[in-house]
């Protein structure tokens, strides 16, 4: 008989009482499967070979025309910028961009934006872009294509980009001359970092939109021109004219990617060009240790998951991905051996401006947007790619388990509350208390739901304590602030399991709906951003999976060990541990004391960055962190502490009742 | 009707209300999940306006609501817009109100009808048995499931006219346990002309009122038609064209909206090859009403309401735009079923199942529309996934009541060789 049409008459499933013997084995099997899983993708077996799927690209179809001339240019605008540089210290030479732009033909515009940073009392911070449009001739302005240069005055912490300027203009001043162009092309040059690029795509997509100026705080303002629907977007961050290798970035908001279509098509005209190119390209050095091919895929596997799991941007076309438009950033480094040295240094900058070229003429020969290959995949080489069908398993078998130690937890929960009921029962028949009929009423759903909704209505709080008015007023920085009321939060959720006991089946109950949460987020997760999704799985399964709430399999040193690493797992502890690690990294010379005041102010500084982040670019991290890690956390807590009412509170006699604290408040809440 | 049954209305009424107010509602009413062509808000106001204007409303595409329904409701859409989520809100706590009365009759009868089939029980089935306390358990899980149901309660606070669909189709079931004949053809025969699929309901009618006599079934099939004759005519009147038979009944049969929805269609009818369409159409259209409707009917003749419920389920799963409220409206209907629940395997499985589609099918859209990095079949995949859950549900409803029926007569332990026995279908 078939899956449905179970013949059994009994409601005892003899399959289901076995395995649920096993839960802890059969989970742990699943656990190591899915880390196996991700970790033999590395295998140069188990990915592909990446391909350019959309053939209208025809990359290195046409001979780039771009010459030496482009170059002296750049290397004289170059000169003519240092210069300016040395009066503009800490601001952008707008006038001198701006008449630049005019100079080679573009229609240019400018645009002004507006931050009001909400915390310690509010502050306003003012930026301008410039952008000129080549409107194309061929075109009614209905579509574009964006090259972007950001901007970083001398005073900034950040690495001197100042060339991607002179480069940008220079290529602007080449593109202007040929009629071939059948999308616009937006030549922009943004400042303060991502914070201008930000304002402009906001600016770009709902400048027109009537927005609350009271409530918002990013004032975008309005654009004087556009050009169409965005199709790509091409960030430049060059160092030097004289580039060594460049570093082609990817990862964007919320863990969003360009198209591998488009990675390949820079990947595949840069090699044209000779440029020594890749996805995390460093400096080659000369290791002494040689790693094997899957040490190496794996490295960069892991490396590109962890860059993806913060969500936040590695680079200015990070932004561009969430109004579906693909971008990159193409990062040259300067060139730092000169060993290498192959042409003069006149004509240090065609290769590069060559490869802009071959990358704009592609993207023009564009008829659709990017669609044809995958937007879910994992690099692990330049020229290798894993994609979803073959990572999702992974995270679906670490997801598994949850929903399979519920399926059990619920089969078997009539089976074990039978003998506590009768207990129960029996207890209450000698003492004659107050008869306590959750049990057989069946199980206490109502108290468990009202339960499970305070719980997430602390890590809503969360999300919206912060940016309340009475709180930003106070004049205290946003990370002491953030930071105090994650910790407020999170103490009540400490101590809610202590205060508020369920009642008899109550625990249980909530152990099957925490797991059912637990998977159902991560799945969600998992497919919004899989890093994060992945990372957080394999960090919490195995807590999950030992968590037990009866007594009598599950011994103290277990249990107490659950508990230790349950307190680990806090969001905040968890963000502080990674701080710690990363600063420890960084500052190898600091004294242990130093280290962990460091990485607390940095934990703390971390935690405002989210929140930051959450409201100004739409990252989800703070929001997921506080919404759903957190209340998750706390049930987790609940169950790793299984306080319940001893089965010794019933049966001990009334003077023992009255003695006991407080009377119960869950018996209020009981079902119906 | 206690205090409780008072309480729970209220608190059903003061849940939607909070909800209606709340930016959560303009997302509902937009969501391809509640909202589909058929009950979209937005369109019912488009039709109204036109109606209005007097414009024909279905010479366009856009509006497939009856006329009868859009004359109705034209006064209040026009001149008291600010009252509507307060209507919408009435409207579905009456439909709890009906489920509540209905379930109360119907515990009455089975109580009833234990009483004079109880010496045929084997010895230990009290279990499955209806009993006193069911009198007053059975109503409330009934009220509660319907008013505190995620689905019901968000198709309602999106405006979808699903919530009259769910009206009317609690007070036929009303008045099929009690036993009225003409309201029920009537408001049969208005669902019929609105939205097509509730023609099958006509089995369980048919075994209510005409069980013995097959004169009697041909006397009540022919009332239905005409009744369905008189609507038709009514809905001529109130436009004077017959265009709404082809913007209504057409567009429901030829499916011609291909925008996505919880149901199975669009994806195929995207993906056919064209001359293949009419095949395709009669196959799914028959696979939604017909195909079930006979062998379910003498299966379940003794349980007309088992018959009914199921086959608004099989509707809410098949049909061309199915929205989640309707899932809602019959889910609702389960706990009437409270008896069988001892034999339902699959109860969590399913329960799981919905979780975890519906938090995808959010998520995949997302993905899909926004985003624009996933596509059309990740989304279909979880409605897919969800059409399958509720599958297992209604297979799993019937096979608990066959168990049932079986166990009541002839005990719950059954050892055959010292082994227990299995049930064999042959």
């Amino acid at each position: 008989m078939g899956l449905l049409s179970d013949p059994s008459i009994s409601t005892q499933n003899k399959l289901v009482d076995s395995l649920a013997k096993h839960v802890r084995k059969v989970c742990s099997g699943f656990y190591v499967l899915g880390v196996v899983w991700l970790a033999c993708l590395a295998l140069p077996e188990f990915n592909h070979g990446t391909y350019l799927s959309e053939n209208a690209l025809s990359p290195g179809l046409v001979y780039p025309e771009i010459r030496i001339d482009s170059n002296r240019l750049a290397s004289q605008l170059l000169e003519e910028l240092q210069r300016e540089r040395k009066e503009h210290q800490s601001t952008t030479p707008h006038a001198w961009i701006t008449a630049k732009f005019n100079e080679f033909g573009l229609e240019t515009h400018t645009h002004n934006y507006t931050l009001r940073y909400p915390f310690g009392g509010g502050k306003e911070y003012h930026g301008k872009n410039i952008y000129g449009i080549l409107r194309a001739p061929r075109i009614a302005s209905t579509e574009g294509i964006v090259f972007t240069a950001p901007y970083r005055a001398p005073t900034s912490v950040h690495p001197d980009i100042s060339p991607s300027v002179p480069l940008l203009l220079a290529f602007a001043d080449f593109a202007r001359r040929k009629n071939y162009w059948a999308k616009d092309l937006i030549f922009l040059v943004t400042e303060q970092e991502q914070l201008g690029m930000q304002a402009w795509l906001e600016a770009y997509h709902d400048g027109d939109r009537v927005m609350n100026v009271s409530k918002a705080y990013l004032l975008p303002g309005n654009l004087p021109a556009r050009a169409g629907s965005l199709q790509a977007a091409l960030n430049i961050e060059v160092q030097d004219l004289e580039i060594d290798y460049v570093d082609v970035k990817i990862e964007g908001l919320n863990g969003k990617l360009p198209n591998l279509d488009m990675f390949n098509l820079v990947q595949r005209i840069m090699a044209r060009e000779g440029i020594t190119s890749g996805y995390k390209q460093t400096l080659r050095k000369k290791r002494r240790s040689n790693p094997t091919v899957f040490e190496k895929n794996l490295r960069q596997m892991l490396s590109m998951l962890a860059t993806q799991s913060s969500g936040v941007p590695n680079g200015n076309h990070g932004l561009f991905h969430r109004y579906r438009i693909d971008a990159l950033t193409i990062a040259a480094a300067k060139r730092q051996t000169h060993a290498t040295l192959k042409g003069n240094a006149g004509s240090a900058a065609v290769p590069l401006l060559k490869a802009i070229e071959g990358i704009a003429r592609s993207l023009n020969n564009l008829l659709e947007r990017f669609h044809q290959s995958f937007f879910f995949y994992v690099i692990v080489n330049n020229d290798r790619y894993i994609s979803i069908g073959d990572y999702m398993p992974a995270l679906v078998a670490l997801v598994a388990c949850a929903f399979f130690k519920a399926y059990l937890t619920w089969s078997t929960l009539d089976f074990e509350l039978q003998p506590a009921a009768t207990a129960t029962a029996s207890a209450e028949t000698q003492s004659g208390s107050e008869p306590d009929t959750a049990v057989e009423d069946g199980l206490p759903y109502g108290s468990v739901l009202i339960y499970l909704t305070a719980v997430l209505l602390i890590g809503y709080l969360g999300n919206v304590l912060p940016l309340q008015q009475y709180f930003l007023e106070i004049p205290m920085g946003a990370a002491p602030l953030t930071t105090s009321v994650l910790s407020f939060l999170t103490l009540i959720g400490f101590i809610l399991p202590f205060v508020v006991v369920l009642p008899a089946g109550g625990l249980e109950l909530l152990h099957v709906g925490f797991l059912l949460i637990f998977g159902c987020s991560l799945i969600v997760i998992g497919l919004l951003n899989f890093a994060l999704g992945f990372f957080v799985a394999v960090l919490t399964v195995p807590v999950v999976i030992a968590l037990e709430t009866s007594e009598k399999n599950w011994n103290g040193s277990m249990r107490n060990l659950t508990r230790l690493i349950t307190v680990l797992l806090n969001p905040m502890v968890v963000v502080y541990l990674i701080v710690l690690c990363m600063s420890f990294y960084q500052f190898p010379e600091l004294k242990l004391d130093k280290l962990l005041l460091r990485a607390a102010t940095a934990a703390m500084d971390a935690s405002a960055y989210g929140l930051i982040d959450c409201v100004i670019y739409g990252n989800w991290l703070y929001f997921v962190v506080s919404t759903v890690f957190l209340p998750l956390w706390i049930l987790c807590w609940t169950l790793a502490l299984s306080k319940r009412r001893e089965i010794a509170d019933y049966s001990d006699n009334e003077e023992a009742q009255r003695r006991k604290p407080k009377p119960q408040p869950q018996t209020k809440l009981k079902t119906n | 009707m206690d205090a409780k049954f008072y309480k729970l209305i209220l608190l059903g009424g003061a849940v939607r209300f909070y909800f209606v107010r709340t930016p959560l509602a303009s997302l509902i009413s937009d969501r391809v999940e509640f909202a589909t062509p058929l009950n979209s808000q937005k369109r019912m106001k488009e039709g109204i306006y036109l109606l209005d204007q007097g414009i024909d409303p279905y010479s366009g595409d856009l509006v497939h609501e009856t006329p009868l329904v859009l004359k109705a409701l034209s006064g209040l859409f026009l001149n008291f817009p600010q009252w509507l989520p307060l209507i919408y809100i009435m409207l579905d706590l009456l439909t709890g109100a009906l489920l509540y009365n209905l379930s109360v009759r119907f515990v009455k009868q089975k109580l009833q009808k234990q009483c004079l089939e109880r010496k045929n029980y084997a010895k230990d089935t009290e279990q499955l048995q209806y009993n006193d306390d069911d009198n007053y358990d059975i109503p409330e899980l009934v009220l509660i499931a319907y008013l505190f149901n995620p689905l019901t309660v968000l198709s309602c606070i999106g405006l979808t006219s699903t919530v009259l669909s769910n009206l009317f189709l609690a007070l036929f079931l009303y008045f099929l346990t009690k036993g009225l004949l003409l309201p029920c053809i009537f408001l049969l025969a208005f669902e019929t002309v609105r939205s097509f699929y509730p023609i099958v309901l006509m089995a369980p009618l048919l075994l209510v009122f005409a069980r013995r006599s097959f004169a009697g079934g041909v006397i009540l099939s022919v009332l239905f038609a005409v009744a369905c004759l008189i609507i038709a005519a009514a809905s001529y009147l109130v436009i004077e064209s017959w265009s709404f038979l082809e913007g209504t009944l057409g567009f429901i049969f030829y499916f011609r909206d291909l925008q996505p929805n919880i149901g199975l269609f669009w994806y195929f009818f995207t993906e056919m090859f064209e001359h293949f369409r009419t095949m395709f159409l009669i196959t799914f259209q028959l696979n939604a009403t017909v195909l079930y409707l006979v062998p379910l009917s003498l299966k379940l003749r003794k349980e007309p309401l088992l018959l009914a419920t199921v086959l608004v389920a099989l509707m809410a799963v098949f049909r061309a735009y199915p929205s989640l409220g309707d899932v809602g409206f019959y889910l609702a209907l389960l706990p009437l079923w409270k008896r069988c629940w001892k034999y339902m395997a699959h109860g969590f499985v399913v329960f799981t199942f919905f979780l975890v589609t519906l938090s995808m099918m959010g998520t995949l859209w997302h993905l899909w529309i926004y985003a624009g990095s996933a596509n059309a079949n990740f989304y279909f995949g979880a409605t897919l996934a969800f059409s399958t859950g509720q599958i297992f549900l209604i297979t799993d409803l019937l096979f608990a009541h066959v168990k049932r029926e079986f166990c009541l007569y002839n005990g719950q332990k059954i050892m055959i060789d010292g082994e227990e026995a299995r049930i064999l279908l042959k």
